[in-house]
This record gives C-alpha cells, structure tokens and sequence, in this order.
C-alpha cells in the first residue's frame, strides 16, 4: 500500500495491521496444538484432583512445618557426619566402579571396536538399564544382600552403565578412524589399541562424565539411604519417623552442603580437565 | 620387495576403481605415486597393507630372505604379522593426540610386543633409548616429552617417520605424507623419507609433480584406475597435462614460477 500521501496515524495504524494479518498466518500452525495442550492440561489436573486451591493449601502448610522445624537441633549434629561421610563413600565406591563397568560396556558397545552384533545387543543392554531406576535396583539388591551400603554401592555402580555407557559409546565412536587404522597397521591388535589409542584418547571425557555422574550419585545415595542403604539418607527418614523435626532439619541442612559442596568440586575439576587439553 | 600384480576392485554399481594394476618396488627405490584425486591411489596403497582387500589380485610381499606371501590371501593372525614390518605415514595425522612424542614412537613396535606389556605401557629401557634415537634423527629429540596434539603439522610428521623407523620395517608406504606441508617442510620430510629407501622399498602417494621429480628414483602415474605411466620421474609437460588434464598447464607455469624464486 502506498502511505506516503497518509497521515501519520493512519500510516502505523495500517502497519500494525499488515504485521497481524502477517503474525497471524505464519502462527496460526500453533494455535490448535496449544488448545490441546491446554486441554490435556486441564483434564490430566481434574483426573488426579489438582487444583490452584490445595496448591495454596499446602504452600502455606509447608511454610508453617518449616517454621516448626526450625531451629536445627545441633546437638545432633555429631551424630550426622559420620553418616553423612558412609553417604559419601558410597557414592564415591559407586562412581568408580561403575566408571570402570562403563568403560568395558563402551568398548562391547563401539561399533568400531566390537563386532556388529555385539555391539546391537550392548547397546540394548545399556538402554535397559537406563530404563531401569536406580531405586528398583537396590530393591532387588536388598533381597538379595539384605540392608546396608553394599546393595547401595552395587546399584549405583550399575546405575553408571546406563549413562556413562551411552555416553563413552558414542565418544568412542567419534574417534579419528585414521588413529585406529595406523595402530591397525603396524599390527596392533584390539587390545593394544584399545590401550594405546581409545583409552588415552577418550580420558578427559571419561573423566569428566565420571566426575558429573557422582554428583548424580550424591543426590542418589542420600535417596538410596532412605531406602535402606544406610548414610545420611536413612538419619533423615528416621528422624522423621520419630517425629523429631529439629534434628531432621539438622539432617537436612547437611545434605543440602554435601551435594552443593559436591557440585561445585565437580565443576571446578571438570573446568581443571577442559583447560588441560589446551595448548600450553 | 613388493610385487602388486593385476589389482581390480570395483562398486557394487560396477564403477571400476583399480583395474588391474600392476607394479615391482625394489630395496633402494623410493617410487612416488601420482595422478589425479579418484583416480586410486590411495586404495592401491591400502591394498598395500592389507587394510583393503582387492577383488582380484595379488600383493607379494618379499622378505630378507627372498620368501614371498601373498597378504591378500593370509588370515587376520598372519596380517597382523606381516604389518609389523610394514612401515606407516599417513595423510595428515594419525597419532594418538594425547599420548606424548615419544610414546607415539613406541606404537610403532605394537605388533612386535606381547598383549600383557603393552597392557602396562612395558617398554624397555633399551626400547625407550632407541625410540628417543628414532626421534633424534628426525631432529626432534627435544620433544620427546610433549603431547603431539601440542605439535605442529610439521613436527607430527617427524613423529610419524621416526614411528616409522623404529619399527624396523621391511617396507615403507607413504599415503600424501606433504599434503598438509608449507612447501620447507614438505622438502624437509621429503629429504627424511629418502634415505629409508637404502635399506627397504618405499613407495608414497603425492600431488606435487615438482617434490617427486626431485626426490623419487621412479614415478607411477595412476588414471581412473589404471597405470598410465611407469618410469623415469622427471615428466614431460606432456605427460603432466595427460594425467591432470589441460588445466594443469596454466597452473604448472605458476609453480615453476614461484618456486624458482624460493629456493635461492
């Protein structure tokens, strides 16, 4: 349209209705998927009896047992180290072994490494067992081992493979197939290259995945606690059965500085990691 | 000595990429490989080795004592044996980045070493002397420490002759060894490669008419997987247009060109 012989006013007014008939088409694609979205929304709330009502009930409720559990009964908290530590350990115990679990499931699930039906069947394994949750792993484990850090560490170790696999995997995948193919050509065999080649090429991922999956494990372990794996995670659930809120609180407040403390070692190190592969 | 008799290969779609290639390379000689990119000679090369197999064809390699074996047509254990005397520089760079210089040079006698040592990095003393000489002789002892991710083209390069002399091959293959080179180093690594030629056959892809002439003792020229030329390295401009076609006579005038002025 021609404006220039418009009044000024006349011209935005125009302009704003070219770019909404222009808005409107190219987003009119969104409008009936964000209509069903907001019905499922609303049906998925009424199944289960969610309203912005209970939201506010239990908000308010929630705030008021904060207050009533406050203050932290420091008095117990001697009694949370040493728990807090065997949470650690667990971690710790699990992240390494299922570091090295990861590293073989990896290599079984390369496909230049292992052969193709090897390598089909890992990787179904691996996404099994990341549909698996850790959870229901210790749960097993515990029938089988009864309560205590042993079933915890074995199902975090486990509960490694299903990441760190997928993710070695593929960073085993990526490798310069020029690399293998020169180890190849001096005679090599899988083993050594795997040795000479995959496994210092692939390190600083491999610890950097391992150094994020603990702080995965932190977080886990102090659930797995609460379960019945021992550590941190089991003082919290029990202070809660015995109604003692205070030294529940005190619980708490230590897990929430263990996996912070965790997470920020975590980062720092993989930031230490990043730098190194750099030039000097 | 190597002996490559008829090799073919073809696609499934019938393209021939090798049709029938044939070649000697004595001890001594140093044969540079040309032709244009397609044309097959890196798959002649692989086939070298063994990390391709030909359709038909045979691969003849001779060792000290004059016995020849047919590596087309030996299992994967005999390979593995035959490629421990087999030397290897590839096109660009094929070390393991984060291992240092000199553990790169120490993969070169992988094949020659038993799996439980190589397990724990177990080389010997005299072994780690000899790989730190390997180095010395390509003039990069001095980096014996450095990751070669932290290394120059250049001096990647040198890492992979010298992996290649302390394997102690039988035979030396070159796939583009210079393709990455400014043009000081191409002639440098050129000049490291040659004198292997005096115990083993050495045989090298190149794109560089010029670096061939000057340093191989024979020329290969490969087209559309065919040899269309064997012999002295020094080409006509004739030979030259017929095997990279008529542009290369305005691009060759420029390389004469500017070279001229360089080396002096």
């Amino acid at each position: 349209m021609n404006n220039r012989n418009m009044p000024y006013r006349l011209c935005l007014l125009t302009d704003f209705m070219k770019w909404r008939e222009f808005s409107f088409k190219r987003y009119r694609k969104w409008l009936l998927p964000l209509l069903i979205l907001a019905a499922m929304t609303e049906g998925a709330a009424i199944i289960c009896g969610a309203t912005f009502g209970k939201l506010e009930e239990g908000l308010l409720k929630g705030i008021s047992f904060l207050g009533f559990m406050f203050p932290p009964d420091w008095s117990a908290f001697a009694e949370m180290v040493q728990p807090a530590f065997q949470s650690i350990v667990i971690a710790f115990l699990g992240t390494v072994f299922g570091t090295i679990l990861s590293v073989v499931f990896a290599l079984l699930a390369a496909a230049n490494i292992s052969n193709p039906w090897v390598r089909n069947i890992t990787r179904l394994l691996i996404g099994l067992e990341r549909s698996i949750p850790e959870i229901v792993i210790l749960l097993l484990l515990i029938a089988a081992f009864g309560l205590g850090s042993m079933p915890g560490i074995i199902a975090l170790s486990l509960g490694c493979i299903g990441m760190l696999g997928k993710l070695l995997a593929d960073t085993i995948e990526e490798l310069d197939p020029i690399m293998m193919e020169s180890m190849e050509s001096v005679g090599a065999n899988k083993m050594q290259i795997i040795v000479f080649g995959v496994l210092p090429q692939i390190m600083p991922n491999l610890i950097s995945y391992a150094l994020f999956r603990f702080e995965i494990n932190i977080r886990l372990s102090v659930i797995l606690g609460a379960v019945g794996a021992g550590g941190v995670g089991y003082e919290l659930d029990y202070s809660f059965g015995m109604l003692q809120y205070h030294r529940a609180f005190t619980a708490l407040l230590v897990i929430i500085v263990m996996i912070f403390g965790t997470e920020r070692l975590s980062y720092i190190l993989r930031g230490k990691i990043k730098m190194e592969g750099a030039l000097k | 000595m190597i002996e490559v008799k008829n090799l073919t290969k073809s696609l499934p779609n019938g393209r021939m990429l090798l049709d029938g290639i044939s070649f000697k390379v004595r001890k001594g000689e140093f044969v540079g490989i040309l032709g244009p990119s397609g044309a097959g000679k890196t798959l002649t090369l692989r086939c070298l080795n063994g990390l391709l197999k030909p359709d038909t064809g045979e691969v003849i390699i001779h060792d000290e004592n004059g016995n020849g074996r047919d590596i087309c047509k030996i299992n994967k254990r005999e390979l593995r044996r035959v490629r421990q005397r087999i030397g290897v520089i590839f096109q660009g760079y094929h070390l393991v980045k984060r291992l240092s210089a000199l553990e790169n040079v120490m993969i070169g006698r992988l094949g020659q070493i038993s799996t439980a040592r190589s397990l724990f990095y177990g080389f010997t003393d005299g072994e780690a002397a000899e790989a730190l000489l390997a180095l010395e002789k390509v003039k990069i002892g001095h980096l014996a420490e450095i990751k070669t991710g932290n290394l120059s083209g250049g001096e990647m390069q040198r890492v992979a002759i010298a992996r290649a002399i302390f394997q102690l091959p039988t035979l030396l293959i070159a796939d583009e060894p210079i393709s990455n080179l400014d043009p000081s180093n191409a002639k440098v690594i050129m000049k490291m490669i040659k004198p292997l030629s005096a115990t083993m056959p050495v045989v090298g892809v190149f794109h560089q008419p010029d670096m061939t002439a000057k340093y191989c003792t024979r020329v290969i020229a490969i087209k559309d997987g065919k040899v269309i030329y064997d012999g002295d390295p020094k080409l006509s401009n004739d030979m030259l247009v017929e095997i990279y076609g008529e542009e290369l006579s305005l691009i060759e005038q420029q390389e004469h060109a500017v070279p001229a002025m360089l080396i002096n």
